[in-house]
């Protein structure tokens, strides 16, 4: 059985096991991880002070940006350091996580840190984990179990209601959560994906292809509860930061590829009301910018998540926005 | 930097090892990650283990290495079944897949679980097993000696390593197999082969040797110089699925024993008779060995080399100066030997005996281990009650005190043993001078009741004081007699008069570490060295100051048919299933009473398959 990676947290809802290395087995080949006494998949330790030569970017994200598949060193937020020369990443991704519980990672272990840039990599589908209070985890022992997780509420007035803090510890069966508590089920018509999953990834992208399947349908109203809450957590987090920040919608494979329309998500982060210091950067023209044909091999063949192609993909496009700014030493434009 | 992976997989025991510039970094069986005792599936969790340990990427990897060569084990399976045809249909039904179907497509199998091409090597069984033999030995010459069932065609070989070098001398054929010979007196008495041949030798004690005879006469005919052929007549494994027929049945007074069903005098006296042949044929290779390899020393490999009371003779007798027994003997070792060979002998990496005349087996700790932090997230996540104890000397203090008061402990310390034993990495340990702990430990925690005494280990600096035991047997490898001022007659003559109990004799004290004392007055013995497994050692040191007594009773930690455990969620819930009263995990003390109530249906019994 493999080792764990995570532990409870009482306010991110879990983090990774400090000091650990793994190796994860996985349809790539498998791939190694350190965490760092944080409790973070970061190559740094996070001191606090900063080197006066180091252009410091902290990283918030999901899975993408943790690097779930890939070794350390291939993901996106490593590839950026080998980029940009002089520039240290340090990677509060979190698999599993919403853009909630990142932001609760920042205010708990990235607000007193320096640094020069905070980089903010929204898996687009975060939209679907803010909402929702409980997330699915598979035990140790194999079980499938409903999790808690932290959650804000946006209340009438536009403010922000922190709930599930501290979060129960206590695992739920899907079937005992009550209406109102909202379960993440990992994105629409969770039975007819499983059946797909069973068929195969062909026949999976084949028919999402012929149906032009939406996978987030949610972006679609500029003034829907979904949007409204993820804007709001990133209005609260971007309006707390003190040095120059990057929001980064990363996309599905689903847009990827072109087998959905980006233009909701897309609409709505151009949208997204932001302070001068912050740069909402698109990285998909980058990897439109392959051939279709290419573009399958930045995700793995059964799990979405990028493949080292894909994260070097994100990292070029990435560094061409903060490139500039580390040579400005983070003044914005 | 020359790093290869070794791999043993599709018989039995399942394992993966992985050797960098010759030393060894890591090993483990599989069975310890599936959770399924003995499994011979493809190793894919000990080798992501393995990568793991290393931290190195598939493409580090010079190469891996297949502990066999399946064409060739495919050439004597063809030709043994051809030669007793049309017999052995069956055999060849069962068998003919798997060797065409699985070991053939071993590199496909690397290549899916590594995404990767990585070079594939194969290596000979009994190359692997001498070379896991000899390469970790402190010895720079020595003679090695493979015995095990069969792999390809060798059953028994004897091969001289010298440096870098090592070389086949000679071998015996299947058929003719030593383990094979031992392995169908396992079946007939009842007990699992391949596994069950522990209990074999446990049995041997109580009976009389009164069918060595028939079994020198019409069984194994033994050359002086210790090869040795047997009469096929009387056994099953050419042309059926079953190691004995009725000719063997015939021989030795009636079908055999029912597994489960009662041990009988006959089954003790099979045991017996058995073990004194197998000790005879062990000693006669090893005396030809001696004389035809110009070596001072011996290793031993191959699952006949597990026998320690064969061993323990072996040693006694003083054929050789110096003996090492490779820990992991049986298959798993396999994949340790094939990474070892390949490191040294297609590689060219020069191999370094250590200084201090130790071993690089490095005490067998290869295995993974869990950090205070894992043990506290998984204790935490759960929400179960423990206490964190950071000074060792003060921990070693609170479980000795446990044991003195009869308590049991299950104790997960550091890296997990690779091999068949446990060593204090992954135990059960107990109170040896109590008569009633064996019992105890048997109902309570094996839920089993074995004629069989538990083992001791005892403080390597006072391993002398308790038994009649000149040298160090880190591995428990080794069987040696108690010291004769430490025994106690106890009462035979009911058995002696005809009653079978074998646990009314077992529960007699007969000595003063009666747990550990088994009917003839051995014990198969480990000594425990500091520097090996430090924390083992202080709760020997610290048991030996509140008692007087320098050794503790050693168990794997798991309930009969289950493997032995290996993460703290392995150990947390094979504590909670037996009635341990102390489990601890690394810094954390966890009092049973103190505890969740856990599972109250004991359905998971049914998970385990019986030796």
């Amino acid at each position: 059985m493999a080792r764990s990676l995570f532990r409870y947290h009482a306010t991110l809802g879990h983090q990774f096991i400090p000091g650990i290395r793994a190796r994860v087995l996985h349809e790539g080949g498998g791939y190694l991880l350190r965490t760092n006494a944080a409790g973070f998949r970061c190559g740094h330790e996070f001191r606090p002070e900063r080197r006066a030569d180091t252009f410091r970017i902290l990283l918030f994200g999901d899975s993408y940006t943790a690097g779930d598949g890939v070794s350390d060193g291939q993901r996106y937020g490593d590839v950026l350091e080998t980029l940009l020369p002089g520039v240290e990443v340090f990677n509060f991704g979190l698999s599993g996580t919403g853009t909630d519980q990142q932001y609760l990672a920042w205010r708990e272990y990235g607000a007193a840190i320096e640094h020069d840039l905070v980089v903010i990599g929204v898996l687009v589908e975060n939209i679907r984990r803010v909402v929702s209070h409980y997330r699915p985890f598979r035990t140790h022992e194999g079980d499938d179990v409903a999790l808690a997780k932290p959650y804000f509420s946006l209340e009438p007035g536009g403010a922000l209601s922190l709930h599930h803090v501290p979060v129960p510890r206590e695992p739920r069966d899907e079937g005992d959560l009550a209406s109102n508590e909202a379960f993440d089920r990992g994105g629409r018509l969770p039975a007819l994906r499983i059946a797909l999953n069973r068929l195969g990834p062909g026949v999976k992208d084949a028919l999402q292809r012929l149906t032009r399947y939406q996978p987030l349908p949610e972006y679609d109203r500029a003034d829907g509860a979904e949007w409204g809450l993820l804007e709001a957590i990133l209005r609260r987090w971007l309006s707390e930061l003190q040095a120059p920040a990057i929001v980064c919608p990363i996309p599905l494979y689903q847009y990827v590829e072109e087998t959905a329309s980006p233009a909701g998500y897309l609409a709505r982060f151009r949208s997204l009301h932001a302070p001068p210091s912050v740069v909402v950067h698109d990285p998909l023209p980058a990897f439109h910018a392959h051939r279709r044909a290419e573009r399958r091999r930045f995700r793995f063949e059964h799990d979405c998540h990028l493949t080292p192609a894909g994260h070097r993909v994100l990292a070029e496009s990435l560094a061409t926005a903060i490139g500039p700014l580390v040579a400005r030493g983070g003044e914005p434009a | 930097m020359t790093t290869v992976l070794g791999i043993a997989c599709f018989y039995h025991d399942a394992a993966a090892a992985l050797v960098r510039d010759g030393d060894i970094v890591a090993a483990a069986q599989e069975e310890r990650f599936s959770r399924k005792k003995h499994d011979p599936r493809f190793p894919r969790h000990a080798i992501n283990y393995c990568l793991e340990e290393a931290f190195v990427e598939p493409d580090a990897l010079d190469a891996v290495v297949f502990y066999d060569d399946p064409v060739l084990s495919f050439d004597r399976v063809v030709k043994s079944l051809l030669a007793v045809a049309p017999r052995g249909e069956d055999v060849w039904a069962k068998a003919g897949p798997s060797f065409l179907g699985v070991k053939l497509f071993a590199a496909r199998y690397v290549r899916d679980l590594l995404g990767q091409d990585v070079p594939v090597l194969f290596t000979r069984h009994h190359l692997s097993h001498a070379a896991s033999a000899f390469y970790p030995s402190p010895f720079e010459r020595a003679a090695v000696l493979t015995l095990d069932g069969v792999g390809e065609w060798a059953t028994t070989s004897l091969a001289l390593g010298d440096g870098s070098a090592l070389r086949t001398l000679a071998e015996i054929h299947f058929p003719h197999s030593l383990g094979l010979l031992y392995s169908a007196f396992t079946y007939f008495c009842g007990f699992k082969v391949n596994s069950g041949e522990y209990k074999l030798m446990g049995l041997a004690p109580y009976g009389e040797p009164r069918f060595a005879d028939r079994i020198r006469e019409n069984l194994i005919h033994v050359r002086p110089d210790g090869s040795f052929r047997l009469d096929m007549d009387y056994f099953g494994f050419l042309d059926s699925p079953v190691v004995t027929n009725e000719r063997f049945a015939a021989l030795f007074e009636g079908p055999p024993r029912a597994p489960e069903s009662k041990i009988t005098r006959r089954e003790m006296d099979l045991a017996a008779s058995i073990q004194i042949v197998t000790e005879e044929v062990v000693l006669a290779l090893a005396r030809h060995a001696r004389s035809v390899a110009d070596a001072p020393d011996l290793c031993l490999a191959g699952g006949v080399a597990l026998n320690c009371v064969a061993n323990g003779v072996l040693l006694r007798e003083k054929v050789f100066d110096r003996i090492w027994i490779q820990p992991a003997a049986g298959d798993a070792g396999g994949a340790l030997g094939a990474a070892l060979a390949a490191s040294h002998l297609h590689f060219g990496v020069p191999r370094r005996v250590r200084e201090d005349g130790r071993d690089a087996q490095r005490g067998s700790y290869l295995g993974p281990a869990y950090s205070g932090e894992e043990v506290r997230a998984f204790l935490d996540w759960h929400d179960l009650p423990y206490e964190v104890v950071s000074d060792r000397g003060a921990r070693a203090e609170r479980i000795a005190a446990a044991l003195d008061e009869g308590k049991v402990v299950g104790l997960l310390s550091g890296r997990m043993e690779f091999g068949p034993r446990a060593l204090g990495g992954r135990s059960v340990l107990g109170d040896p001078r109590s008569a009633e702990t064996q019992t105890l430990m048997n109902l309570k925690i094996k839920y089993r009741e074995s004629f069989r005494p538990f083992a001791p280990s005892v403080l390597a600096e006072r391993a002398s004081r308790y038994f009649d035991l000149d040298v160090e047997s880190p591995y428990m490898l080794l069987v040696a007699p108690v010291r004769e001022e430490r025994r106690r007659p106890f009462d035979r003559s009911a058995f002696d008069a005809g009653d079978d109990d074998m646990l009314a004799m077992v529960r007699q004290a007969r000595s003063d570490v009666p747990a550990v004392t088994h009917l003839d007055y051995s014990a198969r013995v480990q000594t425990v060295r500091e520097d090996d497994q430090p924390e083992y050692h202080a709760i020997l040191e610290a048991f030996e100051r509140r008692t007087g007594c320098a050794a503790v009773v050693n168990t794997s930690f798991n309930v009969r048919g289950e493997p032995i455990v290996c993460s703290p969620q392995d150990a947390y819930r094979c504590f909670m299933r037996t009635e341990m009263d102390l489990l601890v995990l690394e810094d954390c003390l966890l009092w049973k009473e103190k505890q969740p109530e856990s599972e109250s249906d004991d359905s998971w019994r049914q998970e385990y398959e019986l030796d």
